[in-house]
């Protein structure tokens, strides 16, 4: 187990900055998602830790020892590509033990670790086949395979699901997560996807723009962004203009009581958060009842166990995802209640 | 009973016509390249035989089958001397060029500054034609071209004739320099194709494993550039065994390479030579054949065990 370090690691390709800034400690034994959209900086931060790419300023620690000058071949991290990076021209056999006979160690070890690994990865009957010959879920495993025989003090995956189609995901996500408790080892995965995110990691790293937005657990980023880009990247969200009032937020189409209006000052701009799953959708008003307003239905889309409405309230439109036992149709008058504390606030400034 | 076999019989003879529509079809698609192999390569092909094997009427001379003009030739020891040497000159340009293409390929992939000019320069070879790089030879590596001078005027020798002799020896050095600065950039287009296609990921995947630099290339790199490396030297060695005007330049003299051999019977004044010229080409094809069928063999093999059909 490995604790890792990222100490102001800035990295510069050319006059390209891809990374500004990053401070990251992860702990021992902890699975830490990078997620954010297509080039925001998280492969390339996994290929710095890794010592494939060196950080143009800053310094990358393992339990605390500089590690940015050690060549890649002996920090003796782990790293799944995300094709894989199998060889194709070796088996199965060949590929898992590719890490042990290049640093020599002796046959009869080899062969015992490669029993284990085989047994552990459920692919000892596809020992002999080579990569052509096996699927995408099998190629990840060999890949996964191949990267712990060499017990790595740190391991990374690069976008390990994106190339599985959505029923494998599910079952090596499992798998992945079972692996990473078995085995405890400080494991960093890169992805776009933040159910993905949310639902493997102990933490997220959320990057946009080679910047680190905000590093806590699935919960918090999620229930609690420190900033509206990490909301809006977290999932479908209701996002609007208010003004602090006296406990409320004066939302164009409603007052709104809101939990945290003591942190703003009266009369400040605010953005307003609320998430399309936290808003209550009522076909008769609940006497008393804080934050409800009246709306038109717009539209209503079918998702299986969702159906999510637009609903007309004033002048604005808010979404809302509701379970999909009863849909109603457009044109419906509906009750909506806003949560006061589901709803987040953020000050113009962070923005 | 009647009725169904009949009905089967009709849907039977239905599906036979469909294939036979479809293989005629197929037929047709294949033909302009079939008729080109065919009536010029095949064609001249089996009238080379025919020759090597004495069938000549128009030269007055119809001994078929005769077997003597091969039994004069391989009798002679002169023709395996002279076989040595072409395979000499094939093999070692090729070998050296494959290297150098090998290195050239793994540089390219690498950035570095003024590389998008440095990819054009390289391939200028291959728009020269061979008796231009047998000029230039001459010019640069005779004693007395301009290496020489230039070595005479900085002092390293006392004068041009001091040069080594590099052109016209049986060591091939001219030759096969010919050979290296027209191939190697043309064997660098294959395997960089190739090395570009296989990105570096498996490379990375190696050095994150803890394989050194050497390890990588002969373990990782190597074998998946095969399939350019060996494409590239099938065709160089196949040109370097069968090329006439650099050994008929720049080579030692007797003994020739077999196509300079075969070229000195085809320009005797005896019409009767051309057919040992001819089963002197024709055995330049057999040896060539099979050495080439015979290292696709051990290829495809070597192929078939890593799973590659």
């Amino acid at each position: 187990m490995t604790q890792v370090q990222l100490r102001a690691v800035r990295k510069e390709f050319g006059s390209f900055v891809a990374l500004e800034h990053i401070d990251l400690n992860i702990a021992s034994g902890e699975l830490v998602a990078l997620l954010g959209p297509s080039g925001c900086g998280k492969t390339t931060t996994l290929r710095m830790i890794s010592g494939l790419d060196n950080p143009t300023d800053g310094e990358i620690l393992f339990d605390g020892k500089d590690v940015s000058d050690v060549p890649v071949r002996d920090r003796n991290v782990g790293m799944v590509f995300q094709r894989y990076a199998l060889f194709p021209h070796m088996n199965v056999e060949k590929n898992i033990t590719f890490g042990l006979r290049v640093r020599n160690i002796p046959a009869e070890e080899v062969e015992a670790r490669l029993e284990e690994i085989l047994d552990i990865v459920q692919l000892t009957q596809f020992r002999h086949r080579f990569p052509a010959q096996l699927s995408g879920g099998q190629m990840q495993r060999v890949a996964i395979a191949r990267t712990l025989i060499t017990k790595p003090s740190v391991l990374m995956m690069d976008e390990p699901l994106a190339n599985l189609d959505t029923n494998l995901r599910g079952e090596m996500r499992r798998f992945i997560r079972d692996l990473q408790q078995r085995f405890n080892i400080t494991t960093i995965f890169v992805t776009h996807d933040q159910v993905e995110a949310m639902e493997l990691s102990d933490r997220v790293a959320v990057l946009f723009d080679g910047r680190l937005e905000q590093f806590d657990t699935p919960d918090a980023i999620y229930h609690r962004p420190d900033k509206i880009s990490v909301a809006k990247f977290m999932g479908a969200s209701n996002i609007f203009q208010g003004t602090i009032g006296d406990g409320v937020v004066k939302a164009g189409f409603a007052d709104l009581a809101v939990t945290g209006t003591q942190q703003f000052d009266a009369g400040e701009q605010v953005d307003v958060m609320v998430r399309s799953e936290a808003i209550r959708l009522l076909k008769q008003p609940q006497d008393g009842a804080a934050n409800q307003v009246e709306g038109e239905i717009r539209t209503s889309d079918f998702f299986g166990a969702t159906v999510s409405y637009t609903v007309q309230v004033g002048d604005h439109q808010l979404n809302v995802d509701e379970h999909s036992t009863e849909k109603l149709d457009p044109g419906s008058r509906v009750f909506l209640q806003l949560p006061g504390d589901r709803i987040w606030l953020f000050p113009k400034r962070a923005n | 009973m009647a009725t169904q076999d009949t009905a089967l019989e009709i849907r039977s003879e239905r599906r036979s016509a469909a294939q036979r529509n479809a293989l005629l079809m197929r037929i047709a698609e294949l033909a302009p390249i079939v008729i080109v192999l065919f009536v010029l390569f095949g064609g001249a092909l089996v009238l080379a035989l025919l020759q090597s094997l004495g069938f000549a009427p128009w030269f007055g001379i119809n001994t078929f089958p005769d077997f003597s003009y091969f039994g004069a030739l391989w009798g002679s020891s002169a023709f395996w001397v002279s076989l040595g040497l072409t395979l000499y000159y094939g093999f070692v340009s090729t070998i050296i060029a494959l290297i150098m293409a090998i290195v050239l390929s793994l540089a390219l992939i690498k950035p570095f500054r003024g590389k998008i000019l440095y990819k054009y320069l390289y391939k200028l070879p291959l728009m020269i034609p061979y008796t231009v790089g047998i000029a230039l030879a001459v010019l640069m590596l005779g004693n007395g071209g301009i290496l020489s001078r230039l070595l005479a005027l900085v002092g390293m020798i006392d004068n041009p004739g001091d040069f080594p002799q590099i052109l016209k020896t049986h060591y091939g050095w001219g030759i096969m320099a010919v050979y290296v600065w027209k191939q190697v950039p043309f064997m660098t287009l294959a395997i960089y194709a190739v090395l570009l296609g296989i990105g570096r990921e498996t490379e990375e995947a190696a050095a994150i494993l803890g394989a050194t630099r050497r390890q990588i290339f002969f373990s990782v790199t190597l074998p998946q550039i095969l399939p350019g490396i060996v494409s590239s030297t099938l065709i160089c060695f196949a040109f370097n065994v069968g090329a006439f005007e650099a050994p008929f330049i720049l080579g030692g003299g007797y003994p020739d390479t077999l196509p300079v051999v075969a070229w000195r019977y085809f320009n005797d004044a005896n019409y009767a030579f051309q057919l040992q010229g001819m089963a002197t080409v024709v055995s330049i094809g057999i040896v060539a054949g099979v050495i080439l069928f015979a290292y696709l063999a051990v290829y495809r093999r070597y192929e078939r065990m890593r799973g590659r059909a």
